[in-house]
């Protein structure tokens, strides 16, 4: 293969990976209008874009002969930005007229009416011109109801930041969820990870009965898909919940003011459970990693009178760096992103609700606000982002973690 | 993207002195005062239902009115997997007080499972005689428990309206179509604004995993104007088979509206993949993609503006007409949320009460899409002239009958019944649609 196929397909990989990632930036700062009419890569050209505005406000108006406005003053005068600038290309007229062929019947038709010619609205002359100005002509005053008009625009290309301002800013929602998910995530990741690399170290350098089944039996606790625990552990909590409830009402005076009920569905049992799933795997992973530090080290430690811990703090911590950066970041990204522990498992409080619960709601009731649940989901996905650039060094070190050996 | 929390914290304190709850106070203050429904300061309430968005703010603040008149505190959870998680909590013990059903389907299966609490025969008597077609309402809410002994669990509140076309009248104005008041009428009116070179119809059953449910209304609807009432509770309790000639009428009458490429916007092959909430969209895009769209009252919500199209004149709707040619009278197809009980305390007891309160239902209805059929509530609150003419065609049906679907059991109505008129949408011919949902519910018999 040449160096330049390699670098056309390397290329090719890039823009089909960054591709989603550019349309949800571009839709989320798009108009409601645009983005709901036409796609992303028509953002960044003049482009055609249908527009109904209507003549005059309802309510009473004067009778008149002559009636100016102008269409983008018109589509314009409810919003503060994005507004709608360009030419109007044409007017889709919509309306029966008496047919030639048939003199007692009307026909249907739809036309489009270009700038400068006359088109007939309730009865009276409407005619545009292409920077948005019309007249509306009657033979004498009317006061007629207000129309509404297709225009077709070439409108042009228009940002503005209004949906992150609007999800952000407008109700609490997306930025309680920014915090329940770091609440549940950092635990979700420390614990583990803590419980892991002593659980590791046991596995490679301490000798005790059974060490090898047992290891195989926590590696083969990886298979257990999480989706079939979920009664189980959801009555494993409610058990613990009701249990904590009466020692809350025993020690406590918690009965005056109502409090005595703890919750089954809690962030402590998203840690416990996230945790849970979690240490197969990053057992597996440390261990690996671990064995495979230089022996003589150890040894030499051991010689010198260092325990079990100073070992563990002192040598195994600061070698396996590599390994628990990328187990974190694993771990991190899994919980981050998770929607069916927290769904089933997490607390049901509105404030509560982690960021991906948070989306598949706004997925309900802004599914035709695709602008508003763009900006979310690139809020969302800042933070795996800042963190796997913060830490990939050590993720391709960790990566290759027990599949090559040192010594 | 420059966010930090330092900063949404300043602007969320600002913003939230700013928007200190509007209008809160207007929505208790009701035509009908609120009777005393005792004191139960500091308890809690929690409430699981499928509403999300626009209708769990209303429920939210109707709740309020509850939580102000007795200190309870009410805590409601909304989510659309609803249906799964219910079921997950009710098994593990972790029952909510309230649970909202959106499917009497489902509320029977889990009162056969013993997680639901009987509300009683005085709650029964009360429904009965209170609200509009009580008996059939209250049959809605009464299911067999293990045993086999019937018992009242669901108490309906908060309806919808099936049997509605939604135009809008400017277009209708243009084009010079006049509304139809038979069924043969809508046909011909379908296949005028063909010939013209419009598209009559915006259909779309896409529901993440609900897709299918616009689909089975439509089959409802036609059920209900191509055979006898009494055919139809056949139907829903299968001595008609879903085979049977009757359905499969209906069935060919459904397909004749949205297989057909001239009819429905964006083709036919669009129905299963369109967005039930996006369909009709199509009626306000410009231009225009389709002259009418049959759905429940509840669409409006999912309008461009949110329904302001209803107020302002650019939508409108007319009741789906009977055939002239079938003397089955005005039948009128509607649905309703079943609160049923799954942890019995005196707070929820007294919510149950609150409920049965005329101002519990006046409350809603002043906020926006909310029917009731309790005959106490003051048709004044109505936020909506159009709320009013939808009681009106409620009030003017000969026939009233509850969405099929909801009262099959859960593995038809809420799944068979579905997932085969999606596959019907997608090309399935009508005798292997019909003997697929038959042989579904053979299997569960």
């Amino acid at each position: 293969m040449t160096r330049t196929f390699k670098h056309v397909v390397l290329a090719l990989i890039v823009v089909i990976w960054v591709l989603p990632f550019v349309a949800l930036v571009t839709t989320s700062l798009r108009s409601e209008v645009a983005s709901k009419t036409s796609g992303f890569w028509t953002a960044f050209t003049p482009t055609e874009l249908g527009h109904r505005f209507g003549t005059h406000d309802r309510g009473e108006i004067e009778p008149f002969v002559t009636m100016s406005g102008n269409i983008f003053e018109r589509l314009n005068k409810d919003s503060d930005s994005f507004e709608v600038e360009g030419d109007v290309n044409s007017i889709l007229f919509t309306g029966r007229v008496p047919d030639p062929e048939n003199p007692e019947k009307t026909k249907l038709i739809r036309q489009l009416i270009y700038p400068g010619e006359p088109m007939d609205v309730r009865g009276g002359d409407f005619v545009f011109e292409s920077n948005g100005d019309f007249t509306w002509t009657f033979a004498e005053a009317t006061a007629p109801k207000p129309k509404n008009i297709d225009a077709f625009i070439e409108q042009n290309p228009v940002f503005g930041t209004d949906a992150y301002v609007e999800v952000l800013f407008e109700n609490k929602n997306v930025p309680n969820a920014l915090i329940a998910s770091f609440i549940v995530t950092i635990p979700a990741t420390i614990i583990p990870i803590t419980i892991a690399a002593f659980a590791a170290y046991a596995f490679a350098w301490m000798r005790f009965p059974g060490r090898d089944w047992l290891f195989v039996l926590v590696v083969s606790l990886m298979v257990v898909p999480t989706q079939l625990a979920f009664l189980p552990v959801l009555q494993g909590f409610s058990g613990i919940a009701s249990w904590a409830t009466s020692l809350n009402a025993w020690m406590t005076d918690c009965e005056a003011t109502k409090t005595c009920q703890v919750a089954s569905k809690s962030f402590a049992s998203l840690w416990v459970t996230h945790t849970a799933f979690g240490l197969p795997l990053a057992i597996y992973l440390l261990r690996n990693y671990i064995v495979g530090l230089p022996k003589e080290l150890l040894e030499s430690a051991r010689i010198d009178g260092a325990s079990h811990l100073q070992i563990f703090t002192k040598l195994i911590i600061p070698l396996s760096v590599p390994a628990l950066a990328s187990f974190s970041i694993f771990q991190f990204l899994w919980v981050w992103n998770d929607l069916i522990v927290a769904l089933y498992i997490g607390p049901a409080d509105s404030a509560d609700l982690v960021f991906p619960i948070r989306l598949q709601k706004q997925l309900g009731t802004f599914k035709d606000q695709l602008h508003l649940l763009n900006a979310s989901a690139v809020i969302s996905i800042i933070v795996p982002v800042i963190v796997f650039l913060s830490m990939q060094r050590y993720f391709i070190r960790g990566l290759l973690a027990g599949s090559v050996k040192g010594g | 993207m420059k966010f930090t929390l330092g900063t949404a914290a300043s602007v969320l304190v600002a913003a939230a002195s700013l928007y200190a709850a509007p209008t809160l106070a207007d929505v208790c203050d009701t035509p009908t005062p609120l009777g005393d429904l005792g004191k139960f300061e500091g308890e809690v309430i929690t409430i699981m239902g499928s509403m999300e968005g626009q209708d769990e703010e209303m429920l939210t603040n109707t709740v309020s009115c509850f939580e102000k008149a007795t200190g309870a505190v009410v805590k409601y959870s909304g989510s659309r997997d609803f249906a799964a998680l219910i079921v997950a909590d009710l098994r593990s013990n972790n029952a909510p007080n309230i649970a909202i059903f959106p499917q009497p389907g489902l509320a029977g299966d889990m009162a056969k499972e013993g997680f639901l609490t009987p509300l009683g025969q005085e709650s029964a008597d009360w429904m009965a005689e209170n609200y509009g077609a009580g008996p059939s309402w209250v049959a809605l809410g009464t299911y067999a428990d293990a045993d086999g002994n019937e018992d009242f669990y669901g108490f309906a509140y908060k309806m919808d309206l099936k049997s509605l076309v939604w135009y809008s009248p400017e277009q209708f104005e243009d084009n010079g179509y006049e509304i139809p008041d038979t069924m043969e009428g809508l046909i011909a009116l379908s296949d005028q604004m063909v010939e013209d070179g419009n598209t009559p119809w915006c259909i779309g059953v896409e529901s993440g995993n609900a897709t299918g449910w616009t689909a089975t209304d439509w089959m409802e609807d036609l059920m209900l104007r191509t055979t006898s009432p009494e055919n139809y509770d056949r139907w829903v309790s299968n001595d008609l088979p879903f085979n049977s000639p009757e359905v499969i009428n209906a069935m060919d009458l459904y397909g004749q509206f949205s297989r057909n490429d001239d009819y429905v916007a964006g083709g036919a092959s669009s129905v299963a993949t369109t967005f039930f909430g996006d369909a009709p969209k199509g009626l306000f895009s410009s231009p225009a993609s389709c002259m009418m769209h049959r759905q429940a009252s509840f669409i409006p919500a999912f309008f461009p503006k949110k329904g302001e199209e209803v107020a302002n004149g650019e939508a409108d709707f007319f009741y789906f007409p009977p055939f002239e040619a079938s003397d089955l009278g005005n039948p009128v197809l509607g649905a309703g949320t079943l609160w049923t009980m799954t942890k019995d305390s005196p707070a929820t007891r007294a919510f149950f009460e609150f409920m049965k309160e005329a101002s519990a239902h006046e409350a809603w209805m002043s906020q926006g899409t909310f029917l009731t059929a309790h005959t106490g509530a003051d048709l004044n609150a109505y936020a909506t002239p159009a709320l009013r003419k939808q009681g009106e065609i409620l009030s003017n049906a000969t026939t009233f009958r509850f969405d099929a679907s909801d009262l099959m059991p859960g593995a038809i109505g809420a799944g068979a019944f579905w997932s085969e008129m999606t596959a019907f949408a997608n090309g399935q011919d009508t005798k292997t649609t019909a003997d697929n949902i038959q042989s579904a519910w053979d299997a569960i018999k």
